[in-house]
């Protein structure tokens, strides 16, 4: 499963929303033993875009950690994705592919394009 | 230091331990809101017994600082639940509700509490280890990785008047680990290098420290406070 974060406001229900859509397309999947990569947005990681955006997009990555806990106990893998605004749509979506194919790679953070260079490793 | 504090989760706990430090620093006037009723049972805290994920909850909070008549100086989001369950087997209430207090609760009563900040003012929210992932736990690991990035935006939007930032505890002696079967947490002690549980109020002291100005050039942080946990 690939799933790409929506984009959020700033109301509360919008984000629960957005949280739970992700936490039952995440469940559906583990229970089929499917991998799950999740596609976010650099800028939200570091809060750049409003907070319903980064708390969607770091409590992705961190459900990516868990998720990855505990499919490594069943052979499948979950990762994250996250990008630049002028990153190129669909080589992020290859990047997602490989991550979700590799099913040696879990629980990885990989950023497509330079924006995080010298900022907060997430 | 003066002014009021408002901690949640202030009945038990790491909360408590928080109040209780803040209440003796200079003249500040500690308002705790929990939903327990052991609140009122502690004379340093003005008791504001509420649930924050009702409508009604954050205003109630704001009503109360704004009837101190104090300045607002501080903010610590610490209220917090588990409903542990592995994510093939989570149920959707279980997941709702611990989303709701963590992470819910925390940005509605900030958004609320921002506007009545002064200047120099400092927010912490209280993370967890488990934003790194934790077994078991998608559900809190979700909320609390959510909490992290809420305290990176409102560090950028409360800048430059406010400061946020968070506290990511590890395996801390309170009710909540003391739940966890006594073989399980000899293992987890057993990984962590310190070799022990960590004190509420080892982690009060870090979240006094970001709430006075002793740490006024740091915002958009998170400090974990997990014996060295992470490396091992």
């Amino acid at each position: 499963m690939i799933h790409w974060a929506d984009d959020v406001g700033e109301g509360w229900d919008e984000i629960l929303a957005e949280l739970t859509r992700v936490f039952q397309l995440s469940r559906a999947a583990a229970q089929a033993e499917d991998s799950i990569v999740y596609v976010v947005r650099q800028d939200d990681l570091l809060g750049r875009r409003g907070a319903g955006n980064a708390m969607v997009a770091t409590g992705l990555l961190s459900a990516a950690r868990t998720a990855a806990l505990e499919g490594a106990r069943k052979g499948w893998v979950a990762n994250v994705v996250a990008y630049d605004e002028e990153a190129d749509r669909e080589a992020v979506q290859a990047w997602a592919q490989r991550l979700l194919e590799a099913g040696d790679i879990t629980g990885e953070l990989i950023r497509v394009g330079s924006g995080h260079v010298g900022r907060t490793l997430p | 230091m003066n002014g009021v504090v408002v901690v949640t989760g202030a009945a038990r706990g790491i909360g408590l331990a928080i109040a209780e430090k803040m209440a003796g620093t200079g003249s500040i006037t500690v308002v705790g809101v929990d939903l327990a009723p052991e609140l009122a049972l502690s004379e340093h805290i003005t008791p504001v017994q509420v649930d924050l994920t009702s409508p009604e909850g954050p205003s109630v909070v704001r009503e109360t600082v704004e009837a101190a008549g104090a300045p607002l100086v501080g903010l610590v989001n610490n209220a917090g639940i588990t409903r542990d369950a592995r994510l093939v087997n989570m149920a959707d209430e279980d997941f709702a509700a611990v989303l709701e207090v963590n992470l819910g609760g925390a940005y509605r009563l900030s958004t609320e509490l921002a506007p009545l900040m002064s200047d120099g003012g400092s927010i912490v929210n209280i993370a967890s280890r488990a934003y790194l992932g934790n077994f078991g736990q998608f559900n809190y690991s979700m909320s609390k990785g959510g909490v992290v990035g809420m305290t990176r935006a409102l560090a950028l939007s409360l800048a430059p008047g406010v400061r946020v930032n968070a506290v990511a505890p590890g395996l801390i002696a309170t009710e909540m680990s003391m739940g966890i079967p006594e073989e399980v947490r000899e293992e987890m002690v057993a990984a962590i290098p310190l070799d022990r549980m960590g004190t509420p109020e080892e982690v009060a002291h870090t979240v006094w420290w970001l709430l006075t100005p002793l740490s006024s050039y740091i915002t958009g942080e998170v400090i974990v406070v997990g014996g060295g946990r992470s490396l091992s």
